[in-house]
């Protein structure tokens, strides 16, 4: 009986809800993220921002209502990436899309845009080409290339004369030993060997003999967040390199904080160079993580996904306010060019001809605050990093 | 008494190809009207309806070498992907022509089976089934390696298909992708009830139920199997190809592990051995999970492996063996 009343009530809601939506106009935006497998915590960090951003700011603009529609895509699949981007356009009508986490994803929206009249913001996907596929992609994360440029003169600056690098083989790896290895010959330093380990690899003592043969006195690092971090930073201490006074310089990427209880005393003192920290010292940030904590439902859970998402729906919401709910993509990105605002990692800018974002990029250390907790600790800040990547094309 | 025996089992078969024939004929028709349903009913999932006949190619390519040989594979995807890279990387180069970008698809996956095929059928049982899951990694590494062609992990990207017959484009609602990724599925489909109907065919099933009895009769297994390898490996390689053009991108995901286990998953849930098998599975398998993925993002996953047990559970022999029992229990009754 009672289960037969709440069909009913539930059909009763429908219908009125419905009717209701007729009157309000209601502006859909389809959020396409890794929500479930092995990624779903990225994938919750961006539901997490996306609905701090709504805690705070409400759920409609200039009276249109705001509706957001998920959409799982577990794992880098670019074809599933284009049915879904196509079903949110062409069935769900929604005016914005947003998300996407692994760059081919991207590559498989970007040339639907144009035709489908919508802007994508990207919230992670942080390869620069990408860019350069659509003039209607906004993108508020962050390149590996941007987030690991300082730390070349950070290195030279410390007295490292002789680096190493070793990165996991794959895309980003290499985008990382790349960007590394420019600015840190930039700045006067060698490159005395370039390692690139297997996806899978366990074992890193070897690759520690190897740091150690090649006579370099700073490491740079690149791996995939999770537990090869771990094993990585282990071996880095067990075998003496932390002891004989190597430095360790890596992006953030490593020390996210979702990982920061795993990695615990193994990753005290690391430095990292990253473009959020969730101990980012400011008001704005404050209110951010509180309503983010509240929506991940666990503090260990927040990461910078979540912030990239964030800031993403400040960028749909102007987008908003500026076609006054209107459909019209070139419109809605033109309005966006340029825009500055104090994001919950600091001050942030659309750079108008790459639409990538500008922002700060922090010198962090991992530390114990005093609560107890690892954090990672800015100490040193390079304001104003345009993406390098999108800045030679 | 052999020669009495063959010849029964030759008018066995003749028998069976009469009673079949009209069968297949409606069997084909009922797909392309399923087929043309789906355009009509889902005008705004065409993406997901072109990507679904993708995959229904490779799992038939799988149903030819799993349920008609008995050769146990985790790996053909890479005969997918093979062909899938094949036609980016000729369309970024300026082979934008459509049907040459999936015959190019349709070589270079027969390629890959051919190759795949001479190094898997030395060896058999567990090791084979190991040998399948070596070779996909290694396709996997090979395209992750190159990344100067493929793209690497970023995905080939920037296919820029010319219209079909210069008239229809690949566009944001898809229509011209799926009318003809249907049409080169009942093709497919088409050639493949011959080929499994045919002499060759049999000897493969013969192969599957007995290799040493084949092998007795004075038949040799090895190019026997080898040929349906090349043969799966052309379809396989299609159906990359075609979700190469559909999607303008292609990813590293092509030529993974997880697409060639998710695939033969499909296989099973449909029925071996049957081809209509392999369309049921893909379509149900397909459809269910991107229903259940839209109403619950988060945790859509265990409503797919409830129903995997349950099919498992409720249908052993898959989901095609329950049409068929339905139809054969209605024809005892009549």
């Amino acid at each position: 009986m009672t289960a037969g009343k709440k069909i009913l009530g539930a059909a009763v809601g429908a219908v009125l809800m419905g009717s209701g939506s007729a009157y309000a106009d209601t502006i859909k935006v389809g959020i396409i993220g890794p929500f479930s497998g092995p990624f779903a915590l990225q994938g919750k960090n961006f539901q997490a921002g996306v609905e701090a951003y709504r805690a705070l700011n409400g759920k409609s603009v200039k009276g249109h209502d705001v509706e957001i529609i998920y959409r799982d895509l577990p794992a880098a699949n670019p074809a599933q990436s284009r049915a879904l981007a196509q079903e949110l356009v062409v069935k769900e009508k929604v005016q914005y899309l947003g998300g996407v986490y692994f760059t081919p994803d991207a590559m498989a929206i970007t040339p639907l845009l144009s035709q489908a009249n919508t802007p994508l913001v990207i919230f992670n996907a942080a390869t620069s080409a990408i860019m350069n596929t659509s003039p209607l992609v906004v993108r508020t994360s962050f390149t590996t290339a941007q987030t690991t440029n300082p730390l070349g003169k950070i290195a030279f600056d410390e007295g490292v004369r002789k680096a190493i690098t070793v990165v996991s083989d794959y895309g980003p790896g290499v985008d990382a030993e790349n960007a590394f290895k420019k600015a840190f010959e930039a700045a006067g330093g060698e490159v005395v060997e370039s390692v690139r380990m297997p996806m899978n690899t366990t074992d890193f003592s070897p690759i520690m003999q190897r740091v150690r043969d090649s006579g370099a006195t700073g490491l740079f690092a690149f791996l995939p967040s999770g537990p090869p971090t771990l094993g990585f930073v282990k071996a880095f201490n067990e075998t003496g390199l932390k002891r004989a006074g190597t430095k360790f310089y890596a992006p953030g990427d490593l020390t996210q904080e979702s990982d920061l209880p795993a990695l615990g005393e193994a990753a005290e003192g690391l430095k990292t160079s990253f473009h959020y920290s969730v101990a980012h010292d400011s008001p704005e940030n404050k209110r951010f993580v509180e309503a983010a904590v509240k929506a991940i439902g666990s503090a260990d859970q927040l990461s910078f996904p979540a912030v990239g998402a964030y800031d993403g729906m400040h960028v749909i919401y102007k987008m908003i306010e500026a076609t006054d709910g209107k459909q019209d993509a070139q419109k809605a990105v033109d309005a966006v060019k340029g825009l500055s605002w104090t994001s919950p990692r600091g001050p942030v800018r659309i750079e108008p001809e790459t639409r990538h974002i500008t922002q700060n990029i922090y010198l962090r250390e991992v530390a114990k605050n005093a609560d107890g907790k690892y954090i990672n600790k800015e100490i040193q800040t390079f304001p104003d990093q345009k993406d390098p990547g999108l800045a030679t094309q | 008494m052999h020669i009495m025996a063959q010849a029964g089992t030759v008018s066995a078969m003749s028998k069976a190809k009469s009673h079949h024939w009209w069968r297949d004929v409606a069997g084909i028709a009922l797909i392309a009207a399923f087929g043309a349903a789906g355009y009509w009913l889902f005008p705004d999932n065409l993406a997901l309806l072109t990507r679904i006949v993708a995959v229904a190619l490779l799992v038939l390519s799988i149903d030819l070498v799993v349920g008609y040989c008995g050769v146990a594979t985790l790996g053909q995807a890479a005969l997918f992907g093979a062909g899938a890279y094949a036609a980016g990387i000729a369309c970024v180069n300026g082979v934008t022509e459509p049907m040459t970008l999936i015959a190019i698809g349709a070589v270079a996956g027969a390629a890959a089976g051919l190759l795949m095929g001479g190094i898997m059928l030395r060896a058999h049982g567990l090791a084979q089934l190991v040998l399948s899951i070596a070779i996909v990694q290694l396709f996997h590494e090979a395209a992750n390696k190159a990344s100067a062609y493929t793209g690497g992990s970023d995905g080939l990207a920037g296919l820029m298909v010319s219209p079909l017959f210069g008239v229809f484009e690949f566009d944001l609602w898809g229509r011209t992708a799926y009318l003809m990724g249907l049409t080169l599925l009942l093709l497919v489909f088409i050639a493949l009830k011959f080929v499994v109907a045919s002499p060759f065919g049999m000897l493969c099933r013969g192969i599957k139920q007995d290799p040493v009895r084949i092998r007795a009769m004075g038949s040799f297994v090895f190019p026997v199997l080898l040929k349906m390898f090349v043969i799966s490996g052309a379809v396989a390689g299609a159906g990359g190809a075609l979700a190469a053009i559909s999607t303008q991108v292609v990813g590293l995901d092509s030529v993974s592990f997880e697409l060639s286990a998710n695939a033969l998953v499909m296989l099973v849930l449909g029925g071996l051995g049957t081809l209509y098998g392999a369309l049921i599975g893909t379509v149900i398998f397909m459809g269910f999970e991107h229903m259940v993925s839209a109403i619950n993002p988060f945790h859509w996953m265990t409503m797919v492996g409830a129903l995997l047990i349950a099919v498992v559970l409720a249908a052993p022999g898959g989901l095609s063996s329950l049409v068929e029992r339905i139809s054969a229990s209605r024809g005892g009754k009549s």
